[in-house]
């Protein structure tokens, strides 16, 4: 038996609006502890993985671990059928093969029911070590939103550096090239417009735009967004989910390879 | 030819070892092609309606070159790494087949001249296809072209699947791509069909993964091997009466093909006087390939663009805008750096959870449903 209350039920909305594009079919996971995802896009080269605990639920029983495969454009259609102030509840049984999303208005004057089918999917889990990363950069989200729009206008790879100076994004194209720098700001009216950077050791990382920009697809659920970088790792893109949870993406970065060196 | 039937079986029988995967998610990937297969479908396809082929000014079929120039460069394009394999000298006991096929052919060319006479377009397209043969011209005229385009070529000593196959266990590439299902019986251990499809038929990758083949028919190496010489491969007959799903079935039951042979009725299955399935067996455990290291050193290198014009342009009657076109795009196709993957990061664990649709639930875990589920400690894995 599961059943899961959200009172702030756009989150939740726009959790799915943030993954959807990203991956087709996914497994829920529920423990104990929260709500959680973890999926790849189709080529393996972007990972997401969401976390939802279960103190930011205003009611959550989960009697034993339960995986739900669900299909993420048909979840996202039914999310949609919510209002932003409705309060969502999720309720699954633990031989059922559907889940249930209930809507309630804020007044309790509408209440709705929607059932859905749940698929089996075979997905594979990745172990996802903890990491000292050599750089971390946090900034406003639609600051990098906009970046990574601007730069896929001109190119399709963005390159991360950060040094002492700050942190640059860069790209090439057929047009030309540009080159966004971005300075450490601490001193501003709001905090969550800071541009923090901490630098363990300078970075230099390519990556895909095209994967980026679905990534800022989550910039509604945070103002800021942290980045992380290491030389021998993916980078990190996370998004803080309220006080109970995050979104972070997985990158693998592109590599130059040693063989193309030679004639 | 291949495994007869073997598609279907595994189909049935192991649904989960074969996946549909996108041609395009095969970027950065190495991969080792069956070449004389893909040379005899370009001459079928490339250009040929009835006994006409795309020819150059002195009549030489050209098709084999348009088809391998087209297609490497799709493959370079998508990012893939193609390492081209041609067949050497057939082993002995493939002499029966192929005497077959060229009687076959024979039959077909008469087939052929009748229906020309006849003037039936329809027969002349059936007869003209089954006429097709790939010659020594065709493979040299390949290798020329794929070296000046800077991609690899390996010589097989004999059989090319058992080569590509054997740069795959090396792990020197990460798949086979060819349509004869005896890459599976040498034991590629990925194994990949309809990459060299054109893309205009829009057909999925279809990805096989040896392990799984083994694990999901409850079979060891050996006793598949056993299973495709009795479904019926290239080096020997089969037995009359047994096919996929029987060979299946007795080689589950018995364990071995000597087993099968005494336990089996002999009056209802007529086993052939001389069966020298053993050496078939043989043929595809160690069948006789390049292990040297030395000379199986891939490099792709860059296109010599001189030499592809003058052969392309000069000497087979190409356009030069498309030459000059095609190697602009392999030479982009170069400069781009290529996408990492995940797993080359992070391993992949067992999921804790179960799933909600199962009945069977696992005793109370413990595991928390966090990001890092690394060491899943009492685990269940899904089958």
């Amino acid at each position: 038996m599961l059943e899961l209350r959200l009172v702030q039920g756009s989150l939740l909305k726009k959790v799915l609006e943030s993954i959807k594009d990203l991956v087709n079919d996914a497994n829920f996971d529920c423990s104990s502890t929260g709500f959680s995802l973890q999926a790849m896009d189709s080529s393996h080269v972007a990972l997401v993985s969401l976390l939802l605990r279960s103190e930011g639920f205003e009611h959550y029983r989960c009697d034993r671990n339960l995986s739900m495969g669900m299909n993420l454009g048909n979840m996202s259609k039914m999310l949609k059928c919510a209002g932003n102030d409705d309060i969502i509840t999720i309720k699954a049984d633990d031989g059922g093969d559907t889940v249930t999303f209930m809507f309630e208005s804020p007044t309790q004057d509408k209440i709705a029911d929607f059932e859905m089918k749940l698929m089996d999917i075979d997905s594979e889990h990745l172990g996802i070590p903890d990491a000292e990363y050599h750089s971390i950069v946090r900034m406003p989200s639609s600051e990098f939103q906009r970046i990574c729009k601007d730069l896929s206008t001109i190119g399709d790879t963005v390159v991360i550096s950060v040094t002492k100076e700050g942190v640059k994004f860069s790209t090439a194209g057929d047009i030309g090239t540009a080159n966004i720098v971005l300075r450490q700001n601490t001193t501003v009216d709001k905090p969550e417009d800071a541009i923090v950077i901490e630098m363990n050791e300078p970075v230099s990382l390519s990556f895909a735009l095209r994967y980026m920009n679905s990534f800022t697809k989550a910039t509604p659920l945070s103002d800021t967004v942290t980045i992380s970088l290491s030389s021998e790792l993916p980078v990190v893109v996370e998004y803080k989910v309220a006080e109970m949870g995050y979104i972070r993406y997985y990158l693998a970065p592109k590599i130059e390879e040693e063989e193309d060196a030679k004639p | 030819m291949g495994i007869k039937g073997l598609t279907k079986l595994l189909a049935d029988n192991a649904p989960n070892a074969m996946k549909e995967q996108k041609f395009e998610s095969y970027f950065g990937r190495k991969i080792a092609v069956d070449a004389s297969m893909s040379i005899y479908q370009f001459l079928i396809v490339v250009g040929r309606t009835g006994t006409e082929m795309l020819t150059n000014e002195a009549g030489e079929v050209t098709s084999h070159l348009q088809g391998m120039f087209n297609r490497t460069i799709r493959l370079l394009e998508a990012g893939i790494k193609p390492v081209y394999v041609f067949d050497g000298k057939p082993p002995e006991l493939k002499r029966q087949e192929l005497a077959k096929r060229y009687s076959k052919r024979a039959d077909a060319t008469a087939d052929l001249t009748g229906a020309i006479e006849a003037g039936n377009k329809e027969d002349i397209e059936k007869y003209s296809k089954r006429t097709v043969k790939v010659t020594k011209q065709h493979n040299d005229d390949c290798k020329r072209l794929l070296r000046l385009m800077g991609v690899p070529v390996v010589e097989a000593t004999s059989e090319a699947e058992a080569q590509c196959a054997t740069l795959c266990k090396a792990g020197k590439v990460y798949g086979v791509a060819s349509e004869d299902m005896d890459s599976l019986t040498f034991g590629a251990p990925k194994f990949l069909r309809h990459l060299m499809d054109p893309s205009s038929r829009k057909i999925p990758v279809m990805e096989f993964d040896t392990a799984k083949i083994l694990e999901e028919l409850q079979l060891t190496m050996d006793q598949f091997i056993d299973l495709c010489i009795l479904s019926g491969c290239d080096y020997c007959d089969s037995i009359r009466g047994i096919g996929g799903q029987t060979a299946l079935k007795l080689i589950r039951q018995h364990g071995s093909i000597e087993t099968i042979l005494e336990n089996i009725n002999k009056e209802r299955y007529q086993i052939p006087e001389e069966w020298p399935y053993n050496e078939a067996r043989q043929l595809f455990k160690e069948p006789d390939v390049l292990t040297d290291e030395e000379q199986l050193d891939i490099k792709w290198t860059s296109p010599d663009e001189e030499g592809i014009v003058n052969f392309l342009v000069n000497e087979n009657g190409f356009n030069i805008d498309r030459v000059t076109k095609a190697i602009e795009k392999i030479k982009s196709a170069k400069n781009k750096s290529s996408q990492g993957r995940l797993e080359s990061f992070f391993k992949p664990v067992a999921n804790s959870s179960a799933p909600a649709k199962r009945k069977e639930i696992p005793e109370s875990n413990t595991k928390g449903a966090t990001s890092k589920k690394t060491k899943g400690g009492g685990a269940r894995k899904k089958k």
